[in-house]
């Protein structure tokens, strides 16, 4: 109360006070401004050294108090940093399976296309959109290719690792495949190195086949691996195609015909990339699509999960850009070995 | 009296000042730093008027302006404090001195006092503002004061009444 009386009544000196000091410190800020060392250099480095050593002290004090500071200070920043991470590794994550499916398929193509590649078939790549239920005892698929992408019945369906099949019938966009494990389909095979011929009939299961060779003294080991002999103009079968290898021999020498196990190098039931056979080679590629010595390499691992993802047209362009699809008209005769044979072989597969 | 209360004075901005500069500031909370001088300024203005206000918080800013740390222009938080410590002290009535006044007193100081800073820093091409990072800065100087006040201003009274009851408002 008397504070107030008194400063109302030192209301002058009060502004005197007041101006003094607002002097002062603009005087002091102008000077420093000058920049240089400036008057006031030599009084920083004093209460530098003064306040110094307190400073120190008091940093000693309160070091272990600060050394949360570190916590708090980021953590608005880590927060932030959390979210950008997790979504970052969500991206990757995503990235990772599409790169490793995408491998897959990629490595399947490319199976695809050493085979094609070698053999010289000229082929449409196309997936397996659908598969025929298994308690239907039937094995067949379809694929997203079809009339418009040249696909013709009877035509030979492949992949990285042999024969699949032929076509049965198709649509504009879609063909439907019987696979040579399904007990309907019959194959005319040749055995590799060898030039004993016979019928390779399904049986239904799916790792498993039968041949009967034409020759009842044929020899027949196990190991020995079949080829497609092929058909006039490459349909059903074209040549040189690796179907499997003689698992086991029952029956002897001099039986009128002798039957062998045979099990596909291709896992039917593991399939999503074929390639189906528009024109088939000029020449009998004879063995030399068989993949190098040990050839059982079951490499269904390296396709890619049974679940067609339909979205990729499977009729890319990339394999097939080189060619238009021509008729096989435009082909040379296959110089198939017997045309008995062939014949039989187009006929048993009806 | 005059020594007492100029000693009470110097050792709370001295102690304000090393706190604010040592363990303040390295704590690194986001935003501003907790503006301890000003608030002890503040207090202090208070406690003992407009006058000492003003000559408390001249000599606190130039303090500050001197301590080693500091690379601003020295004088212009002299000038602010000076001000800030004027008003503060002028301003309120004794007979009003609730805690939440206190509070809102203090945070507008805070506040003011940043942004004061930033301007007058910009005005006299000392220093290159950044300024968007300003609105952030003056708002969390403004929640520091806020939450310092209730603790720090009851503390310096006490302090004041104490020491140099026939001067305490």
């Amino acid at each position: 109360m008397l504070n107030r009386e008194t400063q109302v009544m030192l209301n002058q000196r009060t502004r005197i006070i007041l101006a003094l000091l607002v002097i002062i410190a603009l005087t002091f800020t102008i000077l420093d401004l000058r920049g240089g060392k400036g008057p006031f250099s030599s009084v920083r480095s004093v209460v530098s050294s003064a306040f110094g050593g307190v400073q120190v002290a008091a940093s000693v004090i309160v070091s272990p108090i600060t050394g949360v500071g570190s916590w708090w200070g980021t953590w608005g920043d880590q927060r932030a940093r959390i979210a950008e991470l997790e979504s970052e590794n969500a991206t990757l994550q995503d990235a990772l399976v599409r790169s490793a499916e995408d491998r897959a398929r990629a490595d399947a193509l490319d199976q695809l296309l050493r085979v094609a590649g070698v053999g010289r078939y000229r082929i449409v790549p196309a997936e397996v959109i659908a598969v025929e239920p298994a308690q239907d005892f039937s094995w067949t698929v379809t694929i997203d290719a079809g009339r418009d992408d040249g696909l013709l019945t009877d035509m030979t369906v492949i992949n990285g690792q042999g024969l699949i099949g032929r076509i049965l019938s198709t649509t504009k966009t879609t063909a439907t495949v019987v696979l040579i494990v399904d007990a309907s389909s019959a194959v005319g095979a040749r055995v590799a190195g060898t030039e004993e011929i016979g019928i390779l009939s399904g049986t239904g299961r799916q790792d498993s086949l039968e041949f009967q060779t034409l020759d009842p003294l044929a020899s027949l080991k196990p190991g020995q691996a079949l080829v497609t002999f092929g058909s006039r103009s490459g349909r059903p079968y074209a040549p040189g195609i690796p179907i499997g290898e003689v698992a086991e021999v029952s029956g002897t020498a001099g039986q009128l015909s002798r039957i062998a196990t045979v099990r596909p190098f291709a896992d039917v039931s593991q399939l999503s990339i074929v390639g189906v056979v528009i024109r088939p080679p000029r020449e009998d590629p004879r063995d030399s699509v068989l993949p190098s010595p040990p050839a059982t390499t079951s490499d269904a691992s390296a396709l890619a999960s049974p679940s067609p993802s339909g979205v990729d047209d499977g009729a890319s362009p990339a394999p097939t850009a080189s060619t238009k699809p021509k008729k096989e008209k435009a082909a040379k005769p296959v110089p198939s070995p017997t045309p008995s044979a062939g014949t039989a072989a187009s006929g048993e597969s009806n | 009296m005059w020594i007492r209360q100029t000693v009470i004075c110097a050792s709370v901005i001295v102690l304000a000042v090393m706190l604010q500069l040592t363990l303040l500031s390295r704590l690194g909370l986001p935003g501003a730093t907790p503006d301890l001088v000003v608030v002890c300024v503040v207090a202090l203005a208070l406690a003992y008027g407009p006058i000492t206000g003003a000559v408390v918080g001249f000599a606190a800013g130039l303090i500050l302006g001197f301590t080693p740390p500091a690379g601003g222009v020295i004088g212009i938080q002299a000038l602010i404090f000076l001000v800030i410590g004027f008003l503060t002290g002028a301003v309120i009535d004794p007979r009003d001195r609730t805690v939440p006044v206190l509070m809102g007193l203090v945070g507008l100081s805070t506040g003011a006092a940043t942004l004061a800073y930033a301007l007058l820093i910009a005005g006299f091409g000392g220093k290159e503002v950044a300024w968007d990072a300003v609105p952030a800065l003056v708002l969390t100087s403004s929640l520091y004061g806020l939450i310092l006040a209730p603790v720090v201003v009851p503390t310096i009274s006490w302090l004041v009444r104490r020491v140099t009851p026939e001067i305490a408002i």
